[in-house]
Parts: C-alpha cells; sequence; structure tokens
C-alpha cells in the first residue's frame, strides 16, 4: 500500500519586505485556488476591558476597502465569484477567499484591499459591534459550543482563556475610535501570513501577491504565552436535556517531535469509530451519541479537548467511562492499535491534500504555529516514523494528566 | 478534474443493482457508496424514525463480521466513512487511498447484508434516544423538525427522519426487518465509486459481492402536497434567541425550474451578499436570515431561517417578509442572477475538488433523475439557467401561500 501524496511539488515561500510571509502549494491540475490570510490578532491581544476588540475588526475590516464602499467591496467580489469565509480566533484572524485560478489577480487585489487600505467607516461600526452581539447571545441556545467557551476560559490562566467572540462588557466598551487605534497596533504585516493552495503559477502569483500586498505597512503586539489554569472540576448551570461533558488537559507542543507521537496515541485513543473512546462509551454502553478527544494547538502550545453530551442520569457514568480510558493509555496501545491509527492518519494527510481550502489553512497555520510550512511527504514521513515502542515509552513516561472538567447542563 | 480526463461508466447487475463511476486519473482517492432510495418519507407512521435507526444498525455487522470487525477493517483502510439519512434516501459511503478500493467495495457491500441482531439493536437504541435528545438542546432543530411537518401538511415528505422518543421506544427489531425486506432491493440501489479506481475490476467485485442479493420490487408513494400556509408561534421561556422557520412551495428535483429556483433563493437568501443579507444580517439586525430552496422527488420547498434578539423580533420578521414578498412583486436584476449564477458555479466546483464531493453530486443525481451530468454540464446548465426562468417562478406567487414559525421565549 502507498501513500502518495496528491501533490509531490514542494511549497513556494517568499516574505515580502514588510515582513508578510507567503507560501503556495501547486495543484496544478485544479482550476480552483482557495487563500488564507493569517492575521495576528485575536481575542488573547485583545486590550483589557475591550474584549471582543479583534472580532469587531476582523468584521469591519470586510465591509468594503479601498475604494468600494461594503456594498460595492462585496457585489465585486461576487462579480468574481469568489466565495468568502475566515473568522476570528484566540490568537488569530482569518479571512478566506475561494475563486477560480483565473480570477487570482483581481480577487487577490480585494483580499489586500482589505488590509492595505482599510475603510472603517464610522456607519459600519455598530452593525459590525451589534452583529459580535447577537452572536454572543445565540452561544446561549447553542449548549455544545457554550461548553467549549466555558471550559476553555477555565483551562487557561493566560489570555487565551478568552473566547474568540469577546464578551458582552468588552463588546459595548468599543468605539470607532478605540477599534481604528486597536488596528493601528495590531493589524501589521509583519505577523500576518498568507497561504495559497490551487491552480496557479508561483512566478505569476508571486509577482500578483508582491504588488498587491507590497503597500501594507503597520506593527504589531507580541503574543503572550499560553499558560494552564489550576486543574479544576466546574459545574455550569443550564436548561437542557443532555448534560454537556468537556474535558481539557495540556499535550505536546505543535510540530515537535512528541505532537507526532501523541497524535498518534491520540488516534488510538478517538481517531474512529473504532477507537477506544467511540467503542467504550457508545458502542458498548450506548452512553451518548457523540464522543470524542482531540487535539488543539496555539503558539508554541498543544492541548486536548474532550467532550461528551448525555441524557443527565447517565452523566456520571459517562465521565467515569471517560477517565478510566485516559487512565488506561498510560499502559500503552497495541502493534494492531498502533497500525490503524498511523494508517488513519495517512490517509487523512493525503485527503485533507485533496482539497484546495484545507492546505492553503494548513500552510498559514504551519507558519503561524511553528514557522515553517510542512509538506504532505514530510507530515507523512513524521507519522510513518513514529514507532510502537515511542509511543509507548512516551505513554509511560507521560501519563494523560488529570483534566480540567467542566460540565453544563442542569443542576447535578 | 480537468473535464476532458473524466470518464462515466455505468452498468446494471442482473438483480437490478445499478453501478456508476466516474473515473478521474488525477485522483490520490476513491470515494465510494451505496445510496439506498429509501428514507422517512418511505416510513408508516408506526416506524417512524426506523430508516435512520436501520442506518445506524448496518454498522452492527452479520454472521460474517461483528460490529467491532466493521469498525477495524475500515480503520485498517484508513477509510473516512460515515452514513447518512434524509426523507428520501440512506448513504453509506467511504474514502480511501486509492490502491484500496477492493477492500472498501467489500466492507461496505457486508454493511448492507446486515443481522440486526437483539442485543445490538437494545444498545443502539439508547445511542438513537441520545441523538434525539441531543437536538432537543438546539433550537434550531428543534423548530424545524415541528416546522417540516407541520407544512407538509401529511404528506410523507414531512416525516420526522430521526422519528420521536416513543417512536423509537417503542420500535423493535422485527418491524426493522420488515422495513429492511421491503426498501433494500438491489433494484432500488445504487453503487457509485468516484476517483481512481478500474472498472473492470469494480463492476466484477460488484457482481461477486451483490449480484446475489435477491431481486423485489419496491414502491415509493407520490402523493400531491397541500402543503400549509400561515404563521404559528411557539413560546420557550428558556430560550434566549427569536429562531424562525419559513416556508413556501417549491419545485420538485424533476421539475427543470430547479436550477432557476435555486438561483432564485441565493439571490434572496443567501448567507453572504443576498438581498436578507444586506437588510437584515449587514445592518446587524439578525445574526441569520437566510432562504434556500430544496428539490426533492415530486415536491419540493423554500426553506429560510432567521435568528434574532426577542425584543426586535417582530421588526426583523416584518422585514424578512417584506424582502421576500417585494422580489415576488417586483422581481430581480439580471447582475443579481448573474452574481447568482457565478457563486452557485464556483460552489460546485470546489466541491468537485475532492472524488467524495463529486460523488455525492453526480450519484444522488443520477439516483433521482436517472441520468448522469459532469461537472461542466452542470456547470453550464446553472449558467445557461436564464433570469426569464426565475420571473416565471414569481410569477405563480409561491409566497403567498407561505408558512412561518417561531421558537423563542416571547409571549
Amino acid at each position: 500500500m502507498s501513500f502518495e501524496p496528491a501533490s509531490e511539488a514542494a511549497i513556494h515561500e517568499l516574505t515580502l519586505p514588510n515582513g508578510l510571509r507567503v507560501a503556495f502549494a501547486p495543484m496544478p491540475w485544479l482550476p480552483t485556488l482557495s487563500v488564507t490570510l493569517s492575521l495576528p490578532l485575536g481575542s488573547a491581544t485583545d486590550p483589557d476591558g475591550l474584549e471582543g476588540s479583534a472580532n469587531v475588526l476582523h468584521e469591519w475590516l470586510q465591509r468594503g476597502a479601498g475604494d468600494l464602499g461594503s456594498r460595492e467591496y462585496s457585489d465585486a467580489l461576487l462579480d468574481l465569484g469568489v466565495r468568502r469565509g475566515g473568522g476570528s480566533g484566540r490568537e488569530r484572524s482569518n479571512l478566506s477567499f475561494a475563486f477560480l485560478a483565473s480570477v487570482a489577480e483581481p480577487a487577490l487585489g480585494l483580499l489586500a484591499d482589505s488590509v492595505v487600505r482599510p475603510r472603517f467607516e464610522d456607519a459600519e461600526f455598530e452593525p459590525s459591534r451589534e452583529l459580535a452581539l447577537q452572536e454572543l447571545e445565540s452561544l446561549k441556545d447553542a449548549p455544545t459550543q457554550l461548553l467549549f467557551e466555558e471550559l476553555q476560559e477555565r483551562l487557561f490562566e493566560s489570555p487565551q482563556r478568552r473566547s474568540g467572540y469577546g464578551t458582552e462588557a468588552g463588546l459595548r466598551a468599543l468605539s470607532p475610535e478605540g477599534v481604528r487605534r486597536d488596528a493601528a497596533a495590531r493589524l501589521g504585516p509583519s505577523g500576518a501570513i498568507l497561504g495559497l493552495a490551487g491552480g496557479g503559477k508561483w512566478d505569476e502569483l508571486q509577482a500578483v501577491v508582491a504588488n498587491a500586498f507590497g503597500g501594507w505597512s503597520g506593527v504589531n503586539v507580541p503574543l503572550p504565552a499560553a499558560a494552564l489554569a489550576p486543574v479544576g472540576r466546574h459545574h455550569v448551570d443550564a436548561e437542557s436535556t443532555q448534560m454537556q461533558i468537556g474535558l481539557g488537559f495540556p499535550s505536546p507542543a505543535p510540530g515537535t517531535d512528541d505532537a507526532y507521537t501523541y497524535q498518534v496515541a491520540l488516534e488510538v485513543l478517538s481517531g474512529s469509530m473504532g477507537a477506544r473512546l467511540f467503542t467504550e462509551v457508545r458502542e458498548k454502553r450506548g452512553l451518548v451519541y457523540s464522543v470524542s478527544a482531540f487535539y488543539r494547538s496555539l503558539r508554541g502550545f498543544g492541548y486536548t479537548l474532550g467532550y461528551a453530551g448525555t441524557t443527565v442520569e447517565r452523566a456520571a457514568e459517562t465521565l467515569e467511562v471517560f477517565l478510566a480510558e485516559l487512565g488506561r493509555m498510560a499502559e500503552g496501545v497495541s502493534a494492531a492499535e498502533l497500525e490503524r491509527a498511523r494508517t488513519g492518519l495517512l490517509s487523512s494527510v493525503v485527503m485533507s491534500g485533496e482539497a484546495t481550502g484545507s492546505t492553503a489553512g494548513r500552510l498559514a497555520n504551519d507558519i503561524a504555529l511553528f514557522g515553517r510550512p510542512r509538506t504532505l511527504a514530510e507530515i507523512s514521513g513524521r507519522i510513518e516514523g513514529v514507532t510502537l515502542q515511542a509511543v509507548n515509552d512516551y505513554l509511560a513516561a507521560n501519563p494523560i494528566p488529570e483534566p480540567t472538567v467542566v460540565t453544563l447542563g442542569p443542576k447535578p | 478534474m480537468r473535464g476532458d480526463d473524466l470518464r462515466f461508466d455505468e452498468a446494471t447487475l442482473a438483480n437490478g443493482l445499478r453501478v456508476i463511476g466516474e473515473h478521474n486519473p488525477n485522483a490520490a482517492t476513491t470515494g465510494m457508496g451505496y445510496l439506498v432510495h429509501t428514507g422517512s418519507r418511505d416510513e408508516t407512521p408506526e416506524v417512524a424514525g426506523v430508516s435512520h435507526f436501520l442506518e445506524h444498525m448496518v454498522f452492527k455487522g452479520n454472521e460474517r463480521y461483528s460490529a467491532e470487525d466493521i469498525n477495524r477493517t475500515f480503520d485498517e483502510l484508513g477509510a473516512e466513512y460515515n452514513a447518512f439519512t434524509s426523507e428520501e434516501r440512506t448513504v453509506y459511503f467511504g474514502s480511501v487511498v486509492a490502491d484500496r478500493v477492493g477492500a472498501l467495495l467489500d466492507v461496505l457491500s457486508e454493511l448492507m447484508r446486515p443481522s440486526l441482531r437483539q442485543a445490538d439493536f437494545d444498545v443502539e437504541k439508547k445511542v438513537i434516544l441520545e441523538e434525539i435528545a441531543m437536538y432537543q438542546d438546539r433550537p434550531s432543530r428543534r423548530l424545524f423538525e415541528h416546522a417540516n411537518e407541520r407544512f407538509w401538511n401529511s404528506h410523507p415528505l414531512g416525516n420526522s427522519v430521526l422519528g420521536s422518543t416513543k417512536s423509537v421506544s417503542d420500535l423493535s427489531r422485527d418491524q426493522m426487518q420488515a422495513y429492511f425486506d421491503r426498501r433494500y432491493a438491489p433494484g432500488n440501489v445504487i453503487l457509485a465509486v468516484a476517483g481512481n479506481y478500474e472498472w473492470d475490476a469494480v463492476l466484477a467485485q460488484a457482481t461477486e459481492r451483490a449480484g446475489q442479493w435477491p431481486a423485489f420490487e419496491t414502491h415509493r408513494d407520490y402523493p400531491a402536497a397541500s402543503t400549509f400556509a400561515g404563521h404559528e408561534e411557539i413560546v420557550d421561556a428558556n430560550l434566549h434567541r427569536l429562531h424562525a422557520a419559513y416556508y413556501a412551495p417549491g419545485v420538485a428535483v424533476e421539475d427543470p425550474d430547479r436550477y432557476a429556483a435555486s438561483l432564485l433563493a441565493s439571490v434572496i437568501g443567501a448567507g453572504d451578499g443576498s438581498r436578507l443579507y444586506w437588510e437584515l444580517v449587514d445592518k446587524g439586525l439578525a445574526d441569520n436570515a437566510s432562504l434556500s430552496h430544496e428539490a426533492q422527488e415530486g415536491a419540493g420547498s423554500f426553506v429560510g431561517y432567521v435568528s434574532t434578539d426577542p425584543e426586535r423580533a417582530d421588526a426583523v420578521l416584518e422585514e424578512y417578509l417584506k424582502v421576500i414578498k417585494d422580489a415576488q412583486e417586483h422581481g430581480i436584476t439580471q447582475d443579481e442572477w448573474r452574481r447568482a449564477q457565478l457563486r452557485t458555479a464556483t460552489g460546485l466546483t470546489f466541491r468537485a475538488e475532492t472524488p467524495m464531493g463529486r460523488l455525492m453530486s453526480f450519484a444522488t443525481n443520477y439516483q433521482t433523475l436517472g441520468e448522469y451530468q459532469s461537472l461542466t454540464e452542470l456547470v453550464n446548465e446553472v449558467m445557461e439557467t436564464p433570469l426569464e426562468a426565475g420571473a416565471r417562478l414569481l410569477e405563480a406567487r409561491p409566497f403567498d401561500r407561505d408558512y412561518l414559525v417561531t421558537l423563542g421565549p416571547k409571549d
């Protein structure tokens, strides 16, 4: 069996004189091109008392740019068939465009305008803030998402604990002048990354990118180091049918040798419907519809979040089985489990490499998290290099730490 | 994905099972799926939810494969796999790197002959009840369960896919077996494959694995729809937002105007850059205000959703309806139409990047309409749909017969 990645071509890289890092993964058989502009602004660097500033700034940035007002800008994108995406997170915010490679020049020009020539019109500020407030309020009707916000708020000591949505008080304290000042402090090119993947020729694309983004200037604020709060157990009252159970604990930092070893181990725990958690919690006991544990990364910091949703009377048993499976990891995994886990991870590397959007996002993430993009071949090679001995030595020396647990639902 | 590289393959086995494929020499992976032409619209009220429950039970295996064997086999292949049930079909699918196509076809074929063991049935029933409980906690989902049933007004498209806590609790293993024996006929199933594969090998293996499944007749009812119109309000003091569902009669999937209906909905209510977006979301009055079109067999619907603050719900809903009615009264412009065409065509092209994305599009289309459409043909059909087709749909005044239901804390 082989794991030939879809693209064997090298990744092209470029750093503009203003500091913007650019990486392109060619997928010449595709007519499509996806672009992720990753900006070094998120809730962790929001000014104190103004939590949600990055979120509103991210929305405001998309409301017109350069010579075009909000409506004209949106129409110009639609005229090119550009599909917009992205979002605002804890450490970074993304603007994502997906379009046909044949319109790369005008589409990249419009993307660049939003950061090089932002308009920040007063009239667009209030609706941007209103939208952020409404999305924050909508969280209250979405218990699973709310659980993850509550969990991470208690998991971290550092500002990474802050929800990407911001807080109601923070959002209400924002002003157009304040967010403009914030943009002047944080919206610089030196911490920004442009990831591109799909059809198109590198020599043409790099000229387009240099031309479009070359005039961007500005500074950034440093990201605080992620740090965890003391381990604890917490309950959040909510009216719901199910009890939402979340847990979190530290894991190896992204890009390190340990991270590859750990990800193989985590795949044994929760990578598939044949993995331990699904088998023990759902297949054997029918305790849940949904149960999982997954790796998350911040700059230089890795952690794992776990989730299970179950009706209230079965919550205690569900948590007990979940914790027992975490504890059992210290005993190691079998050769067959390891083989399946590696196969699963290698296979998903190939599959994610077929789509331009996930590839562009991966390039930007890699640079943001550990400073350089990885080829699919490198990722595959690192996973293939994880041996049974390495996984079991790692797990014996690093048992899963006691997690912080948050439950959300009716009073237990 | 260059159009001239692709090849369509098609065969029908002696027992009526159709095997189709779209071969793409550039693909690194292969997607495959069994599409069963059965869903909640084929259920009687006593067995509401059986299609979806059966979809779970299929993964529990048979005398040759236990549930653990099945999960382990998929894992050994590195397969990304899953299944889903809708009103109209139940689909079992997986993707693998291209040299494992044979092994994937083996295990997927094994799924289609389940034993439905009582012990597995009892455990899985608890999982389904947890799934229903999970959706109870999602107001928009709860709202659409109600709204869909009410709008379709006893038409089978109003049948709930999940069923209710009561219908699932009361369901027996034998009732599920009877449903399987009535619906899972080879003539009611398509095996579809997309990406990199060898057609002769796939066809030979499909014949060996599925060619012996006994043939029998199946039947689906297509009663005329007489949809519900009016306004309703459901109060739940525990909620924080006002959620609204909107329905109006649309066109069936067989209708040549199906793309026009979907473009029309896109002009009015796509997530970004549509009329509803500009009037409600852009202004920060609602965090969601959308409209789409769903074409199903024999009938279709325009379906919309609004999420907003309870305090301004009246004004927001009034504006929502006004935007839709205004389009009906005064029509839409050529610019808007062209942008919706481009948006749709680009979306189709992006979904086709992966074999599995492509498979879902051409295989469901083939199952419903009995014909293959390449991506190029599909994109051309969208781009060539004239504005006049949208105008014709509006002349029939579908939004005069609309249904709006709200769920929120407001009384």
